[in-house]
């Protein structure tokens, strides 16, 4: 055996194994950092009128983010009610019909191509069907582009989880002489319930933390509002304007929102692990 | 090797051989064909899965397909509802006559079809809905029975799968908490309750246990009074215990048709005999 | 069983019976319906996106019809004097984009390779989700991170730094030199590098998770190292997943709006150096559209065609490897 190749080998081995175990070191204390801080200086903008009022004018002290809060509620709750029914059946048409139609490979494709597209384009998209036709930002525009980004999220999903119910559960079904509808809506959707759910709480956490579509769409309103016609407060655009203002209680109040907003996020991400384990393993 | 022959036929039950017995003295003179298919040949894709298979399942009689694994007994079985059909690449050419109508005729409606001839699957398939509702989803696809008739169809049905009593005080409760025997003959309840004319069984008791399977082949002795049933087994002394008929199968050929007592006590081709004995499969 | 004889099976077995053909119609009816809403559900996704083509060349049109080619390699973006060239927003986007995968694929690698080779058992799975839960952090956290924490450290140590050791380097030297403010398209890029890597890091995990076990440990029974095994059997076998996976990562970077507007620096002027401060195309549309009408509205929807054309090839060039990968494996089995 040549010793000095084996002790070279060994080497290159070492360290190859030492970089990677730095990178993961390096990426983990990074990312926990950013964390770390948000939590630092978000808990720190978080108190009781931070959650009741009113965005505050610039310069001025005090205020919080209630209309915001509840513009990006309806937001986010109104996107969820759109874009679940249109995602689960666009999904259930991909799983029961997928095989057979070409237009469902190429349906496939677009929505996995739009769940990374860049959501700014689809800003633009519906700035210029809705808000330049009506010539003014409105919360139902918002919703739209927030649902356009949610549908490939559910679509894909669903699709996904359908095709994971055992072909035996659909065929006992059939074998029973059911309609394919019945089938599809009352079987298999049926037992892939949490998987859909699953779907529509990621799109859910997807479109939470989205800025760039509302800028050109729900845009901002300082007042409290929840008129769905007119420019509606929401955390991410207020979090956006707030953060490169120079007014220290605007990014104070930003720090806070972000903070908001990742906790949602997560809270969902850890919410739907756990629901989607147990369910799956029971 | 002769002594498997035996015990496969000693094996059999006494009493129900006794009950068989007379339902065959009863039925033999009227041994009228339920299903009969002609010259069917099956295809997936550019694979025959049968080669020109001729039988004739009796009505109001266990027939029993056997044969080594992949032999195409499965595949015949799920022609005779079209389960195929659900996947485009399989095809069937041929002719399955049932009571008179080609049921490989395009024009024919598959779920009308399916609701006649109902199929009971190897593993448990209960939905994801309640034990009641399990019953009632299929019967509600084609009658729209008052509230109480639907009770007393759900358990004439459990009643008819020999699970009624021991499901009758959880009827809200999930299919899907039973034990695997029990999901089965929810399942095989589930099947009955639409009241099709024939029962098709795909292996229906390879995930359970013996005392479990005791209980479905006891099951399939009543149901022939009122059904035709066909069942594929890759067990032979389940095929000698509750079959009538049996269809011996090897590379998508049918290689004997017959009696069951015939077929495992005098098999007229070497090739069945082979296997039955155990000498080969 | 005294119920049994209250309701006698139909026996009913004729296929032509009426009422029952009745119902059977109805179905097939209700079924055919049942496709076409599902199929007009699953075609909104198709609408969308040929409206936003559609929509997106409509409001470009005035643009690309005044300037034509030229929209694409001219760096004028003169506002008040209606002169738009595309080039600055273009070389800005694609920059950063290569700056964050510089960085982010080989640390993304080693992460990938950690968690699947040498991390411990107990903590691959804690780690594991880790990453993932990292990659669904809104992006606009890792603006603000490098507008408030990041720039000023990069301004007082790492430009520096930089400048005094790649900015004394022959023909590199000039990208690392210039006012060190802390924002810029190489803070830009290192910004995006963190976003970008738990979602490549996790792509790749999951690749290579799908190596079979039986490869690996044959290659290990021929005395490989560990870096061996993944240098020469796991990156190989893998191959068209982890391009995926980089590609898939290389598409969010492009399109990328909040974390890169908050430190590109919106400049529409180009410098030689990286740390000077520069423009993408989102950051662009992001600080200007609010206030832009005529031919700098239009301009905007040109650039936004541009990104959308750009993401578009990438994702989908992704896509259609991730897609070879999943039939190579269906056919090897």
């Amino acid at each position: 055996m040549d010793d000095s190749l084996y002790q070279r080998r060994k080497r290159t081995n070492q360290i190859g194994l030492t970089l990677s175990m730095l990178a993961m070191v390096l990426g983990m204390t990074v990312l926990l950092w950013i964390l770390a801080l948000l939590f630092y200086k978000g808990f720190a903008a978080f108190s009781w009128t931070f959650f009741t009022a009113s965005t505050p004018a610039p310069g001025s002290e005090g205020g919080g983010l209630a209309n915001a809060i509840v513009g990006s509620l309806m937001l986010v709750g109104m996107c969820t009610l759109v874009s679940t029914p249109i995602g689960v059946l666009a999904g259930v048409y991909l799983a029961e019909y997928g095989d057979q139609s070409p237009i469902a490979g190429l349906t496939r494709f677009v929505s996995d191509i739009m769940l990374s597209a860049p959501s700014i384009v689809i800003g633009l998209f519906v700035y210029a069907i809705l808000v330049a036709q009506v010539k003014h930002f409105s919360g139902w525009a918002g919703m739209i582009a927030l649902s356009l980004i949610a549908i490939p999220v559910v679509v894909r999903t669903t699709e996904n989880i359908l095709r994971l119910v055992p072909g035996s559960l659909r065929e006992a079904a059939f074998a029973l002489g059911a309609p394919r509808w019945k089938v599809a809506t009352m079987v298999t959707l049926r037992a892939a319930k949490a998987g859909v759910i699953t779907g529509v709480l990621l799109s859910l956490a997807r479109i939470s933390g989205e800025t760039a579509p509302l800028l050109f769409t729900a845009l901002n309103n300082q007042f409290f509002s929840t008129d769905m016609n007119k420019p509606l407060a929401n955390l991410p655009v207020v979090i956006f304007q707030f953060a490169l203002s120079p007014y220290d209680n605007w990014i104070n109040l930003a720090w806070g929102g972000a903070l908001l907003i990742t906790l949602v996020v997560l809270l969902i991400n850890i919410v739907t692990r756990i629901f989607f384990r147990e369910k799956v393993s029971a | 090797m002769n002594a498997t022959v035996e015990t496969a036929v000693k094996r059999k039950d006494p009493m129900n051989a006794t009950v068989e017995a007379e339902i065959k003295m009863k039925a033999e003179p009227t041994l009228s064909p339920a299903i009969r298919t002609v010259n069917l040949n099956f295809y997936y894709g550019a694979f025959q899965g049968l080669k020109g298979v001729n039988l004739d399942i009796a009505e109001h009689q266990v027939t029993a397909f056997i044969g080594p694994s992949g032999c195409g007994k499965s595949t015949l079985l799920r022609t005779l509802n079209r389960m195929y059909s659900l996947y485009p690449g399989q095809r069937a050419e041929g002719e399955i006559n049932f009571y008179g109508q080609n049921i490989l005729d395009p024009k024919q409606d598959l779920n009308l079809l399916r609701a006649r001839i109902g199929m009971v699957f190897q593993k448990p398939t209960p939905f994801p809905m309640s034990i009641y509702d399990n019953i009632a989803f299929g019967v509600r696809l084609y009658e729209n029975l008052p509230r109480a008739e639907m009770n007393d169809r759900v358990e004439w049905a459990l009643r008819k799968a020999a699970i009624w009593d021991e499901v009758k005080d959880k009827l809200g409760q999930s299919g899907l908490s039973l034990s695997g025997g029990q999901q089965q003959r929810l399942c095989i309840a589930r099947s009955v309750a639409v009241k099709p004319s024939v029962l098709l069984l795909d292996e229906p008791t390879s995930a359970l246990d013996p005392i479990s399977t005791a209980k479905v082949e006891e099951l399939v002795n009543e149901l022939k009074t009122e059904y035709t049933v066909a069942i594929v087994t890759h067990n032979m002394q389940q095929a000698a215990r509750v079959s009538d008929f049996t269809a011996y199968m090897y590379l998508g050929e049918m290689i004997e048709f017959g009696k069951t007592d015939e077929i495992f006590i005098k098999p007229k081709k070497k090739a069945t005999e082979d296997y039955i004995t155990g000498r080969f499969g | 069983m005294e119920n049994a004889a209250q309701t006698p099976p139909m026996m009913d077995t004729s296929l032509q019976n009426e009422r029952l053909l009745a119902i059977a119609r109805s179905q097939r009816v209700q079924d055919f319906i049942f496709h076409k809403v599902t199929l007009v559900f699953a075609m909104t996704v198709l609408v969308a996106l040929i409206g936003i083509i559609v929509s997106l060349i409509i409001n470009a049109w005035p643009t690309l019809e005044k300037f034509g080619l030229k929209f694409f390699y001219t760096v004028e973006w003169d506002i008040i004097n209606e002169e738009f060239g595309a080039a600055i927003a273009i070389f800005g986007t694609l920059a950063s984009a290569t700056i964050a995968l510089i960085i982010a694929v080989p640390l993304s690698f080693g992460i990938a390779l950690f968690l699947t080779e040498t991390c411990p058992l107990w903590l691959r799975k804690p780690l594991g989700t880790a990453v993932e839960l990292l990659a669904a952090v809104p992006s606009i956290i890792y603006g603000m991170f490098g507008l408030f924490i990041f720039a000023p450290l990069f301004a007082q140590y790492g430009q520096p730094a930089l400048q005094s050791t790649l900015g004394q380097m022959p023909l590199i030297g000039q990208f690392f030199g210039g006012a060190m403010n802390g924002i810029g398209i190489l803070a830009a890029g290192l910004i995006l590098s963190i976003m970008i890597l738990p979602f490549i890091a996790s792509v790749m995990r999951d690749v290579f998770e799908i190596v079979p076990p039986i490869l690996r440990e044959s290659a290990y029974g021929l005395g490989c190292t560990t870096w061996e095994v993944v240098r020469n059997i796991v990156l190989p076998y893998t191959k068209t997943g982890v391009i995926g996976g980089i590609m898939l990562g290389l598409g969010r970077a492009l399109g990328e709006t909040m974390a890169v507007t908050f430190v590109i620096g919106n400049s529409q002027r180009i410098g030689a150096s990286l740390f000077s401060p520069g423009s993408s195309i989102a950051s662009t549309l992001a600080n200007e559209f609010g206030e832009a009408d005529n031919l700098h509205l239009s301009s905007l929807f040109a650039l936004g065609l541009v990104l959308f054309v750009i993401t578009f090839l990438v994702l989908a060039a992704a896509k259609l490897l991730l897609i070879r990968l999943e039939r190579g494996q269906g056919s090897r089995t």
